[in-house]
């Protein structure tokens, strides 16, 4: 029955002095609602087990290069031992992502695709929505497929006699066998999952059939058999891989196989993002803790001669406590209310920002244990430090309190305060540096020449189904596609190229160099293959140095030719590398050289790179570039109409500019900065509150104590000094934790940085000058409240 | 037990030592005092004498640090903080020098609040505040907050609050100290009506003229009782 009144004065007093609640529900929502919201985001894509059964006894296969580096990719043949062999292992299924252009039922249309070996579904545990799902009983019958969910739903209306329709995926006539849910999104968020016509998925390049060891090009997962664990299937594919290293020494040796969950391979690459964005989110709460903590002790002194009144008329500790925490958790319940709110517009937020590369995106939703575990962990800490003036009434100092109003014995727990605020702002400078040193970083990468033009370029990709297009029919189609588009005079300077730079795909291929010794596999010089048409140098604005370009004479039949880039030159030392012969299998002259350009990433410096004329060595990934002023809708109609006349069946996808390619591999890093942003600007007002909150408590503790001193004559100047000086001095105490905690912790995030040093002075003194200026700020209203008070009103006070 | 067989308040030997900065102060050196039921006693002496120490003492707001303080009968000097707490509520009432009302409830609130700490039912509690505010002179007043109020009026508030629960005794700590004279004598005025309408009082006081209100009035110095004489009374 009490609690109803104690509510009613509760809402009461906050609802007189709306100050004080408003900031600490503002601290509670932010708190919960920026970490409940990263959290979820954070746990969405690194820590939620796959929607599979079982799921952690799913394995994605894995090989180990002989100089080490872990790949994915495998063999026909080293494929199948490893299936054959592998007993602690079932359903091992191979599989590789791959354009599906469908036709057969209406517009064609290329959605997403994965060719796979039978065993696929098996290992993954998919139950269908319709139909069924091809198993090991269908191995290398191809023709069949099984669609999403989301596919059914745009090109089938959900009819269920999708279950048995006959359409032709790249050009085959294929049997749509079954539906299964939007969940099952291995290894993409395909539409299309298409059964291998044998063993191991199609060759994209031309490879040795089932016996190859050279080509590594599909990937492989599984799961662990009945009682085996992960080390029973590591142990039994190393001794796999070492006995094929023995037996093949030319193709295998120094590499070896494993096993790692499926899930954790998902997200190598975002994890140290990801981590760094969870590290932020704890030190909000932090702060938010410590600020909630700080609010409610002010509150508690400031109400110690009450509480000492409620005492000397009989209320025991029991019912302080209780109306303690009656008020403690109103703003509790407000702060998390609150909280929910920002957290659930802050999950779709940074859904929206997220590059939509990021794996398992779709999987992210708010997540209710986290909103939990923030609410709990803010109120408690509130209600704790709400319930210090009770802890500490267990010393009878009640007549004390009774005595002087609350005024002694304030200063351990406003040193305890001050020490709060100290933290909140060293975390805050620790999570401004960590910003500033992205922000920095990004930046510089932005603003880093790839060696290609990036403005008033289009591209997209152009890739044909190798199952309507043999070797020779790719080189005739691209030939035609170049030839009508050059014609064209919005696509008049155009060019072929595979790969498009900055999108992390691309082949490399290791050489030897004529009259050098070859040195064998592990240590041959390797250097990224691109292939492209003659025009491409000068449509993507690479400088000839040395030598010729490629002629329009460099096909078929002609003796085959290779321009390498500067870079790649100097593996020539002082000798002219235009004229010499490398081995990429056949012998090839270096006919030219030119400047270098970034391939993989704006951040890796250029490599050795060959351009291989496409006339001589086509593949059916080809894509486009367009050097033009006009829009891309206007380069889009134009590919489409010379697509549509040479093969209506074929689809075009969509027109990029080169500068939202570029823009596109920053997405990563710019996601990190923009979120890391947006928490230290939280950080930053946290702490302010936090000050301003100290200062203001301080000078209304004080309020007589500056009436004296300017009876005594101090100017109202000096008085407001004094103020400043006392909040800066605890926030340049922070600032300096601060500093020295983010030049040791600098390291963590040294990995995520590009050209900038994790202790750059520069960003740390300008941050913590910028840190500063906003406490002093903070400090400001307290100050001049204490300049305006009254000496007659503070002395006769009390 | 026969209550008027015994006194309502007996000390015996209390001492009450001060620790600050290896500064001990004994603010309470032995005091031996009885206080009767129904008997209305002013305790006066210069400052610093001990009067305010001893009144917390005998208000179970602080511990003595030796002797014994008898309540009704029974040893209260060494309860826990619950049972100190309970008493405190039953036992006693009290005034204090700076009326110390809570800012955040009405009047009426502030005179019911130590019948809620007891536990009381509401309709009893509204029952006994109203009587108490009647008593005093500021039903009128009741759904007023104390900032709204004068200080005298502020006063009789809290006089209303401590009679409120009918406490065995009213302690007062200089209760004219915040007033004028005129306030000050209507606050007077109401401790001997209470006194007459049978209450216990304890007041601390610097002034000759209200120690003169009381059946006898204690002289402390030095944390010792030097003088005890029977006043006016009524
Ligand atoms: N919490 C305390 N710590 C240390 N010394 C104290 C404390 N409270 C009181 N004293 C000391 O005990 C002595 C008695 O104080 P007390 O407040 O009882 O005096 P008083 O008679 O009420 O004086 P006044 O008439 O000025 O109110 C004084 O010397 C005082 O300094
Ligand atoms: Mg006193």
């Amino acid at each position: 029955m009490g609690i109803f009144r104690e509510l009613r004065y509760a809402l009461r007093s906050y609802l007189r002095a709306p100050g004080f609640a408003a900031v600490a529900v503002l601290t509670l929502a932010l708190g919960i609602g920026g970490a409940t919201a990263i959290f979820s985001v954070v746990d969405g894509i690194l820590l939620r087990p796959l929607p599979y059964p079982e799921a952690s006894r799913l394995v994605k296969l894995g090989r180990t290069t002989a100089t080490g580096s872990m790949d994915g990719a495998f063999s026909a043949a080293d494929f199948l031992d490893v299936r054959r062999e592998g007993t602690s292992l079932v359903h091992v299924a191979g599989y590789r992502e791959d354009i599906s252009d469908l036709t057969g039922v209406g517009e064609p249309v290329r959605v997403p695709g994965v060719q796979t070996t039978a065993g696929f579904f098996d290992a993954l545990g998919v139950t269908p929505l319709a139909g069924r799902v091809y198993t090991a009983a269908d191995e290398a019958r191809g023709g069949m497929a099984v669609i999403s969910e989301g596919l059914w739903d745009r090109q089938f209306g959900r009819r269920s006699d999708v279950v048995g329709s006959q359409i032709r995926v790249n050009g085959i006539p294929t049997t749509i066998v079954g539906v299964v849910s939007a969940s099952v999104r291995h290894p993409i968020k395909a539409d299309l999952w298409n059964l291998a016509p044998g063993a191991v998925p199609t060759s994209p390049i031309p490879s040795g059939g089932l016996a190859d060891r050279e080509v590594q090009y599909f990937a492989a997962l599984a799961r662990l058999a009945t009682g085996a664990t992960m080390g029973d299937a590591n142990a039994q594919l190393q001794a796999i891989g070492e006995r094929l290293g023995q037996q093949f020494p030319e193709t295998n040796r120094g590499e070896s196989f494993h096993v790692r969950p499926l899930a954790a391979t998902l997200v190598t690459d975002v994890r140290a993002g990801l981590l760094l964005l969870l590290g932020a989110v704890a030190c909000v709460l932090l702060i938010a803790c410590a600020n909630v903590a700080g609010l409610m002790l002010a509150r508690g002194l400031a109400r110690r001669r009450e509480l000492a009144v409620r005492a000397a008329i009989g209320a025991s500790r029991w019912q302080i406590a209780r109306q303690l925490m009656v008020e403690g958790l109103v703003l509790a319940a407000a702060g998390g209310a609150a909280g929910l709110i920002l957290a659930s517009w802050g999950v779709d937020l940074l859904v929206a920002l997220a590059p939509q590369n990021l794996p398992r995106l779709g999987d992210i939703q708010l997540d209710w244990r986290v909103a939990g575990v923030a609410s709990l962990a803010t109120t408690a800490v509130g209600l704790l430090a709400g319930l210090a003036p009770v802890v500490q009434s267990s010393r009878p100092q009640v007549n004390e309190d009774l005595k002087d109003g609350g005024r002694t014995g304030t200063s351990i727990r406003t040193r305890f305060r001050s020490g709060l605020v100290v933290a909140e702002v060293a975390l805050a400078l620790i999570l401004m540096i960590g910003a500033g040193l992205m922000a920095t970083s990004l930046a510089r990468l932005r603003a880093v020449d790839p060696g290609f033009h990036t403005t008033s370029m289009a591209a997209v990709d152009l890739p044909v189904p190798q199952s309507r297009y043999d070797g020779p029919a790719q080189g005739r189609f691209y030939s035609e596609v170049l030839g009508r588009l050059q014609d064209s005079p919005v696509t008049a300077r155009s060019a072929l190229v595979f790969p498009l730079p900055l999108r992390g795909s691309g082949a490399s291929a290791a050489f030897d160099i004529e009259g050098r010794p070859s040195t064998g596999r592990p240590a041959q010089p390797i250097a990224e293959l691109n292939i492209v048409s003659p025009d491409f140098f000068q449509t993507m604005g690479l400088r000839l140095v040395r030598g010729r370009g490629l002629a329009s004479t460099d096909v078929e039949g002609r003796p085959p030719v290779v321009i390498i880039n500067e870079r790649l030159a100097r593996e020539f030392g002082s000798e002219d590398p235009v004229g010499r012969r490398i081995n990429l299998g056949d012998w090839i002259t270096v006919v030219g050289v030119v400047s270098d350009a970034r391939r993989e990433s704006l951040a890796a410096a250029p490599q050795p790179a060959l351009y291989l004329p496409y006339q001589q060595f086509v593949l059916p990934y080809m894509s486009l570039v367009v050097r033009t002023d006009a829009s891309e809708a206007a380069v889009a109609s134009a590919v489409k109409s010379v697509v549509r006349e040479l093969d209506p069946d074929l689809p075009v996808e969509t027109v990029r500019t080169i500068d939202q390619i570029v823009e596109a591999s920053t997405d990563q890093p710019r996601f990190r900065t923009t979120i890391l942003l947006a928490f230290s600007f939280l950080a930053v007002l946290l702490a302010a509150v936090g000050v301003y909150g100290l200062m203001s408590f301080s000078v209304s503790q004080r309020t007589s104590e500056m009436g004296v001193r300017l009876a005594l004559g101090a100017s109202p100047g000096q008085v407001g000094r004094l103020v400043l000086r006392q909040g800066l001095a605890l926030a340049g105490l922070g600032v300096a934790l601060g500093l020295a905690a983010a030049a040791g912790g600098g390291r963590l995030v040294a990995s995520l940085l590009f050209d900038t040093s994790a202790t750059d002075p520069a960003i740390y003194a300008g941050l913590a000058a910028l840190l500063l200026t906003v406490a002093a700020l903070a400090c400001y209203v307290p100050a001049r409240r204490a300049m305006r008070v009254d000496p007659m009103r503070a002395l006769r006070a009390d | 037990m026969n209550a008027s067989a015994q006194p309502l308040i007996r000390l015996d030997g209390i001492k009450k030592v001060f620790y600050t900065d290896e500064v001990e102060t004994h603010a309470l050196a032995g005091i031996h005092l009885e206080i009767a039921q129904g008997e209305y006693i002013a305790i006066a002496g210069p400052s610093g004498c001990g009067k305010s120490t001893l009144l917390a003492i005998l208000g179970l707001l602080d511990t003595p640090t030796d002797g014994t303080y008898m309540l009704n009968g029974h040893q209260v000097a060494n309860l826990s903080l619950s049972e100190r707490a309970r008493v405190r509520n039953r036992e006693i009432g009290f005034i204090f020098q700076s009326f110390n009302l809570i800012g955040d409830l009405t009047v009426f609130e502030n005179v019911e609040l130590p019948l809620i700490y007891r536990g009381m039912k509401a309709a009893e509690r509204r029952e006994r505040a109203n009587a108490a505010l009647e008593r005093v002179g500021m039903a009128h007043r009741s759904k007023h907050l104390p900032s709204q109020l004068s200080g005298g009026q502020q006063q009789r508030v809290a006089v209303a609050r401590a009679v409120a629960g009918q406490p065995s005794i009213l302690l007062a700590d200089e209760p004219t100290g915040n007033l004028d004279s005129k306030n000050g004598e209507a606050v007077m005025d109401l401790l001997r009506e209470l006194h007459r309408a049978g209450a216990t009082i304890c007041m601390v006081t610097h002034d000759p003229r209200y120690a003169a209100h009381a059946d006898r009035s204690v002289h402390l110095f030095d944390g010792r009782v030097v003088e005890e004489n029977v006043g006016a009374g009524v």
